[in-house]
C-alpha cells in the first residue's frame, strides 16, 4: 500500500535579482527584477508502507523543497500530493498527527527546558494522555540512551545529544511516516552511527516509513533500500540500492605494491589512476576487461601487496549528478 | 484547549529562569514613573486641582497602570520572535505541529506576560502607595473587572503585534510597522489619557485600538463605574474578535507565500 503518492509536483520561487554595487541597489529599488527559479519540476513517485527511502542530490537540487511540500510547509505550484490519504495543503493539522519531522538545521525543542519537559510538552501537543506519554518516554529513554541528560536543559546539551532528543520529540506521537531532513549534519562518526542504528530499529519495531535526505552517502548506504536521486528539480534516478550498486559498480579499483618499478601502458578498459614509485592504482572496467587481465599485466613475482575494491558509492553518485547535468 | 494551556505552562516555566531579567526591567519602570511623578507635580499647581477630569493622584495612577500593561507585554521580544520565525524559516517546525501558529504565539506569549505582570504590578502598586499614600477605592467587582480588562487588553495587544510581525511574509522587514504601532501606543495611550487630546480627535481615539489596549483598564482603575465597565467590555470584546480574525487571516494568506530556502 502506498503511503505517499506524488504526481507531477512542481514548485518555483521568485527571487529578487540585484545588479552589482550601489547603483544596482538603487536600480532594484526603483524597478525590482525577479528571477523565477524552478526548484522542483514535474516530480512523480510513490512510497510504500514501511519503506526507508533516501532523497539525495547536490545542494539546491530540490530535495528539501520536496520534503517540505509533502509535510505541508510549502505550497506546491502544480501537481498532486497524497500522504496517508490526506492533502498536505488542505489537511495540514490532521496530517500533523500522522507524521513526524526532523530538520537537522532547525530546532524544535524549548532550549531552556529539559528533554523530559520537552517530551511532556510534545505529548500534550498531540493530545496524548499523560500516562501514555510517561510510558513512551521510558521506552525512548532506553532506546535512545537518554538517561545521562534527560534532566539537563537542552541549551546545555551537545549537538549529538540534542539531535537524539529532536528525533525522540518527533516520535512521541508514534507517527506513521518520519521525515528526516539531514538528520546527521555536523555530527561525529560515532554519533552518526548511533543515530543510524536507532532509525533502523525504529523502522523495524514500529514499521515507521522513513523518508530521508542527506549529503552523507554512508547514511544512505547503511539505511535505505531505495534511493531517489534529484538534480535540478528533477528525478534522475529512482531505483533500489542494490540495482544502483549492480549497474554502476562494474568498475574495480586495484591497489598494488611492487618490489620494483613497472612501466605499464594503458589498455582499453584499464586506466592507471596513480603511478608513484612502487605503488600502482588501476581502475578496471569489468565490461571490457577482467581482473585477471589486469593482474597479468603485472609481474606477480614482484608483488608485495594487492588490494581489490569497489569504486566508492560517493564517486558513483557524483558521476550520476554530472550525467544529470549534461542532459 | 489543553495543549494551549500546556504551551502557556512551558513558556511560564522557561521565564521563571529569567526572574533576574525582569528585575532589571524594574529599573526602567521606576525611571519612567519617576519622570511622570515630577512632570505631573509640576503641572498640577495644587494636588486638589482637577485637569480634564483627573486629579493629580488619578493622573499618576493612570500612568502607573498603563505602564504596567506596557512593561509586562514585552512587545519588542514578541515582534522580534515572529519576524525571526518567518524570515529564518524557523516557523517550519510550527507548521508541522497540530496547533495553529497564531494561537501558539498567543498562549506562549501570555506565559511571558503573566509572570511579568504579577511582578510589575506589585512594584507599581508599591510605588503608588509609597508616593501618593492613597489608592483609588477598591471593591471585589472592581478588582475582577480591572484584571479582566487588563487580560483583554494584553490579548488584543499580542494579536495585533503578531499581525504586524506576520507582514514579514510579504515584505522584507516588518519591524518599522511595529515601531509605529509601539510609539503610537506609548505616546497616545500610555502617557496621556484620551481626554487630553483635542475634542475632534477624541471620538476617533475612543474607537481605536488605543482605547482597548491601554485606556480602558487604566480608566476603570482610577474612575470605576458600571457603565464604564460595560462599555470597556463591549469595545474590548469587539476588538478581540476583530484582532483574532484579522491575525488568522494574515497568517493564512502569508503562509502560502512562505519561502524556505536551503536546509
Amino acid at each position: 500500500m502506498a503511503v505517499i503518492t506524488v504526481e507531477k509536483l512542481s514548485k518555483s520561487f521568485k527571487v529578487k535579482i540585484k545588479e552589482k554595487g550601489l547603483k544596482g541597489s538603487i536600480k532594484s529599488f526603483i524597478k525590482p527584477k525577479y528571477n523565477i527559479i524552478k526548484a522542483v519540476k514535474n516530480i512523480s513517485f510513490s512510497v510504500e508502507k514501511g519503506e526507508m527511502i533516501a532523497f539525495i542530490g547536490p545542494n539546491g537540487a530540490g530535495k528539501s523543497t520536496s520534503i517540505k511540500m509533502m509535510t505541508g510547509i510549502l505550497f506546491p505550484d502544480g501537481g498532486k500530493i497524497d500522504v496517508l490519504g490526506l492533502d498536505p495543503t488542505k489537511d495540514r493539522k490532521k496530517l500533523a498527527y500522522e507524521i513526524g519531522c526532523v530538520f537537522g538545521q532547525k530546532e524544535q525543542l524549548w532550549t531552556h527546558l529539559t528533554p523530559y519537559d520537552n517530551f511532556k510538552f510534545f505529548g500534550a501537543i498531540y493530545d496524548i494522555p499523560e500516562s501514555v506519554v510517561e510510558q513512551k518516554i521510558d521506552e525512548m529513554r532506553e532506546l535512545f540512551e537518554l538517561d545521562e541528560f534527560i534532566n539537563t536543559p537542552v541549551r546545555n546539551l551537545s549537538l549529538g545529544q540534542r539531535i537524539r532528543c529532536e528525533i525522540v520529540a518527533s516520535l512521541i506521537h508514534e507517527p506513521k511516516i518520519l521525515f528526516l531532513d539531514e538528520p546527521t549534519i555536523g555530527l561525529d562518526p560515532v554519533v552518526k552511527e548511533k543515530i543510524r542504528t536507532l532509525i533502523k530499529r525504529m523502522n523495524k519495531e514500529f514499521k515507521t516509513t522513513i523518508v530521508l535526505t542527506s549529503h552523507d552517502v554512508s547514511d544512505i548506504e547503511k539505511l535505505c533500500k531505495r534511493v531517489i536521486i534529484v538534480n535540478k528539480g528533477q528525478i534522475v534516478l529512482d531505483d533500489t540500492m542494490e540495482n544502483l550498486k549492480y549497474h554502476y559498480l562494474n568498475k574495480k579499483i586495484i591497489d598494488v605494491k611492487m618490489k620494483e618499478k613497472v612501466n605499464l601502458e594503458e589498455v582499453d578498459g584499464i586506466t592507471i589512476l596513480k603511478d608513484k614509485d612502487y605503488n600502482l592504482k588501476l581502475e578496471v572496467d569489468l565490461k571490457k576487461k577482467t581482473i585477471a587481465d589486469a593482474i597479468k599485466l603485472l609481474n606477480t613475482d614482484n608483488m608485495i601487496d594487492i588490494n581489490i575494491s569497489n569504486v566508492p558509492l560517493e564517486d558513483i553518485i557524483s558521476e550520476i549528478y554530472k550525467d544529470g547535468e549534461k542532459e | 484547549m489543553k495543549k494551549y494551556l500546556y504551551i502557556f505552562k512551558s513558556e511560564l516555566m522557561t521565564n521563571l529562569q529569567y526572574i533576574f531579567d525582569i528585575l532589571i526591567g524594574f529599573i526602567s519602570y521606576c525611571i519612567m514613573i519617576f519622570i511622570f511623578l515630577n512632570l505631573w507635580n509640576y503641572i498640577y499647581s495644587d494636588p486638589s486641582e482637577v485637569i480634564k477630569g483627573y486629579t493629580m493622584n488619578q493622573m499618576i495612577w493612570y500612568v502607573i497602570v498603563t505602564e504596567i500593561l506596557w512593561m509586562s507585554l514585552g512587545s519588542r521580544k514578541l515582534n522580534r520572535k515572529i519576524c525571526n520565525d518567518v524570515r529564518s524559516g524557523n516557523i517550519t517546525y510550527n507548521i508541522t505541529k497540530p496547533y495553529n501558529y497564531v494561537e501558539y504565539i498567543l498562549f506562549s506569549h501570555l506565559g511571558v506576560t503573566t509572570l511579568k505582570f504579577v511582578m510589575v504590578t506589585i512594584l507599581g502598586l508599591g510605588i503608588g502607595l509609597i508616593y501618593l499614600k492613597s489608592i483609588p477605592t477598591l471593591s471585589f467587582v472592581k478588582v475582577i473587572g480591572v484584571l479582566l480588562s487588563c487580560l483583554f487588553a494584553t490579548i488584543i495587544n499580542i494579536l495585533l503585534i503578531t499581525a504586524l510581525g506576520l507582514f514579514s511574509f510579504f515584505i522584507e522587514d516588518a519591524s518599522p510597522l511595529f515601531w509605529l504601532y509601539s510609539k503610537a501606543i506609548l505616546v497616545v495611550g500610555t502617557i496621556f489619557p484620551i481626554e487630553f487630546f483635542p475634542a475632534f480627535l477624541q471620538p476617533i481615539m475612543k474607537y481605536s485600538p488605543i482605547y482597548a489596549v491601554s485606556y480602558a483598564p487604566a480608566k476603570l482603575f482610577v474612575d470605576f463605574s458600571y457603565p464604564k465597565l460595560l462599555e470597556a467590555f463591549i469595545i474590548q470584546g469587539i476588538y478581540l474578535i476583530v484582532a483574532f480574525l484579522l491575525t488568522h487571516w494574515i497568517y493564512r494568506k502569508g503562509v502560502k507565500k512562505l519561502n524556505v530556502n536551503g536546509g
